[in-house]
């Protein structure tokens, strides 16, 4: 009896060490493992950043005042806007159509004048809506900076009864890296893995060789983990580069448990590579297999992981779907685990999703991997 | 069990509404080499892939090495070779890794693996090569190394599907010293081929068309079964149209052409090396001369496909 699960393990290892081989000897699978995700890091931690400043603005001032003068300060003061000419409601108008200026603030004669007390002095903001999250922005921004000129001039005497101080928890200054370097984590790793494992299979089906695997005593859950371990293995490697990646070049911290990180992403990785397996399975074919594997693992990793968009955003049914996207469950561990801190409890939840996510779709490969041909 | 290596009983298999192998029965003792004769689309291939646990038989048993192959495939898979038809070993590997994979696959390990494949090795003439990539190799040495890693196991049954395909004549001729030696030492080998030349070496030789198996014996029995008179070789000028004169006389069963000269299946009764270049000089042909000639398994291969038409 106890030759058994010798012999299993016999022949899983047989297998991963032939693939090991195949690595070893195909610089693309290194290529596709470690040197891609860390590229796509740094284009995507640079480029998806949320952090808009100097947003080219102009004022019309058709005030000419001190009054008008301050709020001009303020607003050209931080780093959030850049001047630009305009100096003309007309002038500013043209700014706008041409894109020279995202925003125009018109001030018109009189301002300060009415900035006596008990009355009200307005002011126009013209906004480039074309690119509604920059607006948006912009309007915040705009606000706040007329909210506090328009406090200070009042001199406190008109303080207003209730106010809200605003402290911002884990990422104080706003970072767009620190909230997506983990989510981008989670997308490479599940790119990379699904793709790696559903040409290994595929490969076997278009070489002829699967029919010479079916003919030895090799079986099938063998074949299954065989193929899934070394993949694995690189698929670790792949994850410390790109934590390392992430906390020296981003700045993101670390608070929680590093060998928790590791675990999370052992499972996430775990069921990404059964879903490239699957795929392999089904598709028989390295062509098909390479697009439903990139398609499967891209989509759900960019829009349903709560990496970009909030889940508590999306409509009902998809917040739905998301419930067998194990790349949400790695984007919360992350993100709780890089920037939170705290153990095992606040994210057993996801640990346990992922692993659920990883036994079905390693059981469904399996099963769906016919030992016989046609 | 008995002595029998392979024993099949009504295979059939249907891939939807075609009927690939129609009730195909046959035995083959331990250490014989049989061969399975077929034009492609024969259903070579698909008994093949039955006898090996690859596909189910729709209806019909077998037994390979004792084992049943529709309830014991596992059982079957340890106990068998198997070289499929596709070349399938790894190209991009080293000689050596293709076969510490197929020897892993079979469970052997370390000492016993090592000992094994240098066996194999030396048995199929690849010494020295273990370092070089498998692609890099030529058409027939890939073969014996595909033939290496489908023996490591010494397995009791070997089945080989077309192994000799796009290999060279030389190649074909080194890759059957090696059958007939491992048959030697008791290894069963259950071959197909559409080369009818190598169907010689074969002990038996079983004829597949359109799914039977329409003849099944040695390759002598199956020569005087369907080849039953004499054969003579004629050769001379202007043979076509004497030919056709000769065609239905009485005692001339078959006449084809055999490169520039003819081929004629004759009853000895009746029909002699002189009494054949008589007729055929009356026929028109000129400068005629008539020898003794051996039927070939091709003889045999029409022969049968002609009965087996007419009874169909």
């Amino acid at each position: 009896m106890s030759a058994r699960p010798w012999r299993f393990l016999r022949r899983v290892a047989a297998m991963s060490a032939k693939e090991v081989v195949h690595i070893r000897r195909d610089p693309r699978t290194l290529y596709i493992a470690l040197a891609m995700p860390v590229i796509m890091l740094i284009l995507l931690g640079f480029g998806f950043s949320f952090d808009v400043d100097h947003i080219p603005l102009c004022i019309a001032d058709g005030d000419h005042s001190a009054a008008a003068r301050e709020l001009g300060r303020a607003i050209f003061g931080s780093q959030d806007f850049a001047a630009v000419d305009g100096d003309s409601v007309a002038a500013a108008e043209t700014a706008l159509r041409r894109g020279q200026a995202m925003a125009a603030l018109v001030i018109p004669a009189g301002f300060e004048r009415n900035l006596a007390p008990g009355r009200q002095s307005p002011v126009e903001l013209l906004v480039d809506g074309s690119d509604g999250n920059l607006a948006r922005h912009i309007l915040g921004k705009v606000e706040a900076i007329v909210r506090t000129v328009s406090l200070r001039r009042a001199g406190g005497a008109l303080s207003p009864p209730l106010s809200v101080k605003v402290y911002t928890l884990w990422n104080p200054a706003g970072r767009s890296p620190l909230f997506m370097v983990p989510g981008l984590v989670a997308f490479l790793l599940a790119i990379a893995a699904v793709l790696l494992t559903a040409l290994t299979v595929a490969g076997e089906w278009e070489r002829g060789s699967m029919e010479q695997l079916f003919a030895s005593p090799i079986g099938r859950l063998e074949i299954v983990l065989g193929k899934l371990l070394p993949y694995l293995a690189l698929g670790m490697v792949q994850l410390l580069l790109v934590i390392t990646m992430g906390s020296t070049v981003f700045d993101v911290p670390i608070r929680g448990s590093l060998p928790l990180i590791f675990l999370a992403g052992l499972f996430f990785l775990s069921g990404m590579l059964g879903q490239g397996l699957f795929i392999s399975v089904v598709a028989r074919n390295q062509l098909v297999a390479t697009q439903a594997g990139a398609l499967s693992s891209l989509v759900p990793a960019l829009i349903l992981s709560g990496m970009l968009v909030p889940i508590e955003n999306m409509p009902r049914i998809l917040q739905a779907i998301t419930i067998v996207v194990p790349a949400r469950y790695l984007v919360h561990a992350l993100r709780t685990l890089m920037l939170k801190g705290g153990g095992f409890s606040v994210i057993a939840l996801d640990l346990g999703a992922m692993l659920a996510f990883t036994v079905a779709i390693l059981a469904l490969a399996t099963l769906r991997f016919k030992r016989r041909l046609a | 069990m008995s002595d029998l290596a392979i024993e099949a009983h009504g295979l059939c298999r249907d891939f939807g509404a075609f009927r690939a192998v129609e009730r195909v029965s046959f035995t083959v003792a331990a250490g014989e080499i049989f061969g399975y004769l077929g034009a492609n689309g024969a259903g070579k291939s698909t008994t093949i892939r039955m006898l090996c646990g690859l596909l189910a038989p729709t209806a019909g048993t077998a037994h390979v090495a004792g084992f049943d192959v529709g309830r014991e495939p596992e059982a079957v898979k340890s106990s068998i070779g198997y070289m499929s038809q596709k070349f399938s070993l790894y190209l991009d590997l080293p000689v050596r890794d293709n076969l510490d994979f197929f020897g892993g696959a079979y469970g052997l390990f370390g000492r016993s693996l090592a000992s094994r494949m240098a066996e194999a090795v030396a048995e199929c003439g690849l010494s020295g090569l273990a370092d070089r990539i498998t692609g890099t190799l030529s058409g027939g040495v890939r073969q014996r190394l595909a033939l290496a890693c489908a023996i490591l196991h010494r397995p009791r049954v070997l089945f080989l599907d077309e192994p000799t395909a796009c290999v060279d004549p030389l190649a074909r001729r080194l890759f059957w010293r090696v059958i007939r030696k491992l048959a030697g030492e008791g290894t069963t080998i259950f071959v197909t081929t559409h080369y009818l030349d190598e169907a010689e070496h074969c002990g038996r030789i079983g004829l597949m068309a359109a799914g039977r198996l329409i003849a099944l014996d040695t390759p002598a029995a199956l020569k005087r079964t369907y080849v039953p008179g004499r054969v003579l070789l004629a050769r001379g000028r202007q043979l076509a149209l004497a030919a056709s004169a000769l065609r239905g006389q009485a005692g001339i069963t078959a006449i084809e052409p055999f490169g520039a000269g003819l081929h004629l299946q004759v009853d000895a009764a009746q029909w002699d090396e002189a009494r054949l270049t008589r007729a055929l000089l009356d026929a028109g042909a000129r400068e005629v001369s008539v020898e003794a000639g051996e039927p070939s398994l091709e003889d045999v291969f029409l022969a049968a496909l002609g009965r087996a038409e007419q009874a169909a």
